[in-house]
């Protein structure tokens, strides 16, 4: 199978995927009702596509096209009532985060569809422990030479991503010490990580050609790269994000994201280079540990500082693009993040009160169904 | 001092006590066998044992009269009908009206067949009253149990033990209004079969409600431990139990209230052991396996196409209303399906309703009384198969399936 071809997009357009957390209102271990919140949610028309995921206690949101912020968290609230509504007419609470923290991977179900089945088969236990919740962002590319181009210049920024949307410090039942522990599950999967150094649409159809002639891919889903192509889109998919505890810091990611985009493909006129990667697993791995405070090594001077540092001087350096954008509200939720935390240390506070990961989840999911 | 001062007397004479201890002991044992070898559910191992070991059976253990049962069945229904209150959400019935609707409906179907059935076999209008409204309930133990064997999950389970808790409230209100009216015949009047009711209603809620806020106010301070636990409740039950006679309430009222405000009021999630830890455990085996001693299977013998029918019928009323109304409440015809059917159940909570009308009313005991034992004993073996399949089937049991 070759690779389609790359289809023509509005650069800079936004799209926002975010998988979801289903809960019984017991205990709030994840309840494997995906297919009655869909037959429930399919009565009704609403918004963008709600859609299922590899195992029944996940349910997937995405948005449509758009190009600013305020329409997005619209669209995205729209959405959550849609989602909401459901769970409270079936007694199912929905949460966003990245990890459930105390549900046994053993215990899940995985959603009966041929895709998901055949990863099932593929990939094992793997399957079941992929149960784990993340934002995808697209963003719309001129072309797609345009797109590889941002794909590796975006690369940089990944870490910070990971920190501003790290909600996953909890898994089976024990805090694991990660501001996102959701990501060590990706990384386990044969092929995650980081796109190859390819710059051009052409050379990319060469590699992904001989990619599946030895028989290891068949699409481009196959690949579970940290940020990957989506030649059917024409968009660059960046997937490094947990899915945060509310709507609104999902929006103001996706938009932070947008801005870097404006920035790399106005402003910045270096090239990409292979030693950028050099520090990449580096900064991601302290991303996921750390969080806001993990060390960032910037790929090019070398310098080192906190993501925290690094994330509030490229707030001043895209203000302007955030301006024409019309995306100071979600940088202003940005900066919010950098003063408050993130939703790791919110789930921690929450639970320093009575360590009780129940009574966590609870008001994880009041977060997300009610809002901030 | 002689042989016989300090060595047994042949032949021993034993106590009926040890033939108890050792049809527990056989029923734990053969309800491991059944969930080990034939995948079946617990319940059915003690049930049969204690129906095979009993007066019923082989008569191993003397027959006792269902008096002398009456405290373990107590504790152990207090157990169940508290634990079941405390595992349901009674905000879904505003958020889901459908499915307050499905089980007024569900129940009053019930009532209406049950009731037109025992017309039809010439029972008498009270008598037939008090039968069908006894015939409401679903089964907590049963439904409790088998939930909690087979760790199931999901819309299924949960619209069960609401649906459940309901159906057992109406039964117990109906009940005593039923047998209010039989009091009325036999010459009271009619002011106190009004107020009798009312009283009951009235009176069990305001004491569950002051247990279930004790209850979670303890909790809050005390944390979870098990043996708290127990003793709380055993305490609490205990307490239910006796303030319950001395003011004429209904204890399984006051228990299964109790336990729905603990849910309704948490603050918190909280969940708690089976049965609320071991202890409890013990007396729920204890409790079926009892309830297969005590059986009365001479209705079966007399009257038993009066005793199929019966089940037929009320199981049939259970499931039309859930089916007619699966999609308006969302789930699908087949989650409706195993829904009507896991509603079949009759079981402890039957037992003692038919054991209160029994004790006031000699006629009742000797007939409608027997055709309903005969029921009881029918469903506690095949209807768990029921529940569990039902379960099984829409795939919310926790039993190593993918």
């Amino acid at each position: 199978m070759s690779l389609m071809p790359f289809a023509s997009s509005e650069p800079l357009s936004i799209g926002v995927e975010l998988e979801l957390q289903l809960l019984n209102c017991n205990d709030y271990d994840l309840v494997s009702s995906a297919p009655d919140m869909l037959r429930r949610i399919a009565r009704k028309t609403h918004h963008g596509e709600i859609k299922p995921e590899m195992t029944r206690g996940m349910i997937e949101i995405n948005t449509s096209i758009h190009h600013e912020y305020v329409s997005l968290v619209e669209e995205l609230n729209s959405l959550r009532k849609t989602v909401s509504d459901a769970g409270r007419f079936l007694n199912i609470a929905v949460a966003g985060g990245g990890t459930h923290p105390f549900q046994h991977w053993s215990e899940q179900k995985i959603f009966d569809a041929p895709r998901f089945h055949y990863l099932s088969d593929l990939y094992g236990y793997l399957a079941k422990q992929f149960t784990i919740f993340g934002q995808h962002v697209h963003i719309g590319c001129p072309g797609p030479d345009e797109a590889l181009h941002l794909l590796h210049m975006m690369s940089r920024y990944v870490p910070h991503f990971i920190a501003l949307s790290a909600s996953s410090p909890f898994v089976q039942g024990h805090d694991t010490g990660f501001a996102s522990a959701r990501l060590n599950s990706v990384f386990s999967f044969p092929l995650s990580g980081r796109a190859p150094f390819v710059l051009s649409w052409e050379d990319f159809e060469r590699f992904f050609s001989k990619m599946t002639e030895t028989g290891v891919v068949e699409s481009m889903k196959d690949f579970y790269w940290d940020i990957r192509p989506k030649p059917e889109f024409g968009t660059i998919e960046v997937r490094v994000c947990d899915t945060p505890l509310t709507i609104e810091v999902a929006a103001a990611i996706a938009c932070y994201i947008q801005s870097i985009a404006r920035y790399i493909m106005i402003d910045q006129k270096d090239e990409p280079r292979e030693d950028d990667y050099l520090v990449y697993t580096f900064n991601r791995f302290q991303a996921c540990r750390f969080g806001l405070e993990g060390v960032f090594i910037d790929p090019r001077t070398h310098k080192r500082r906190t993501l925290r540092e690094d994330i509030a001087e490229m707030l001043t350096r895209i203000a302007d693009h955030a301006v024409e954008l019309q995306a100071q509200g979600a940088m202003s939720q940005i900066s919010k993040i950098l003063d408050t935390g993130n939703g790791a240390s919110w789930l921690r506070k929450t639970y320093s009160h009575d360590h009780n990961l129940s009574d966590m989840v609870q008001q994880q999911s009041d977060l997300w169904m009610n809002g901030q | 001092m002689t042989l016989s001062s300090y060595l047994p007397i042949w032949p021993l004479s034993v106590s009926p006590a040890l033939w108890l201890a050792l049809a527990l002991v056989i029923a734990v044992l053969v309800g491991e066998g059944l969930v080990r070898y034939l995948r079946l559910p617990r319940i059915v191992g003690y049930v049969g044992v204690g129906l095979l070991m009993g007066p019923a059976g082989l008569n191993l253990i003397p027959e006792l009269p269902a008096s002398e049962w009456r405290l373990l069945v107590d504790l152990a229904l207090g157990i169940l009908l508290f634990e079941l209150g405390s595992k349901v959400n009674l905000r879904w019935l505003k958020a889901n009206l459908w499915i307050a609707f499905t089980s007024l409906l569900e129940s009053s179907a019930t009532f209406f067949a049950v009731f037109a059935l025992l017309l039809w076999f010439d029972v008498a209008h009270v008598t037939s009253a008090v039968v069908a409204s006894i015939c409401i309930a679903t089964s907590p133990a049963i439904v409790v149990r088998t939930v909690t064997e087979s760790r199931a999950q999901g819309q299924v389970t949960e619209r069960l033990l609401l649906m459940t808790a309901l159906n057992c409230i109406y039964a117990i209100i109906c009940h005593k209004i039923a047998v209010a009216f039989m009091y009325d015949e036999s010459g009271t009047r009619l002011i106190h079969t009004v107020l009798q009711p009312l009283y009951l209603i009235g009176g069990s809620a305001i004491l569950g409600w002051l247990f279930g806020n004790a209850f979670n106010t303890i909790h809050l301070h005390l944390g979870r431990h098990e043996e708290t636990f127990s003793f709380l409740l055993f305490g609490m039950i205990a307490i239910a139990t006796i303030a319950a006679s001395t003011l004429k309430l209904s204890p399984m009222l006051i228990l299964l209230s109790a336990g729905l405000i603990v849910r309704y009021r948490r603050r918190r999630p909280h969940t708690f052991l089976p049965h609320f830890g071991s202890a409890g455990a013990v007396l729920v085996v204890l409790m079926f396996t009892a309830s297969g001693l005590m059986a009365n299977l001479s209705g079966i013998r007399d009257s038993l196409m009066m005793v199929l029918l019966l089940i037929l019928v009320r199981t049939a009323a259970k499931l039309t209303p859930v089916l007619l109304l699966a999609k308006f409440s969302g789930i699908s015809l087949k989650q409706g399906l195993a829904l009507g059917i896991a509603l079949a159940p009759m079981s402890s909570l039957t037992l003692l309703l038919t054991l209160d009308t029994a004790a006031a009313f000699p006629d009742f005991a000797s007939g409608m009384g027997l055709i309903l034992m005969s029921c009881i004993v029918i469903l506690e073996l095949v209807s768990p198969i029921m529940v569990q399949m039902a379960l099984r089937g829409t795939g919310e049991t926790l039993e190593g399936r993918s």
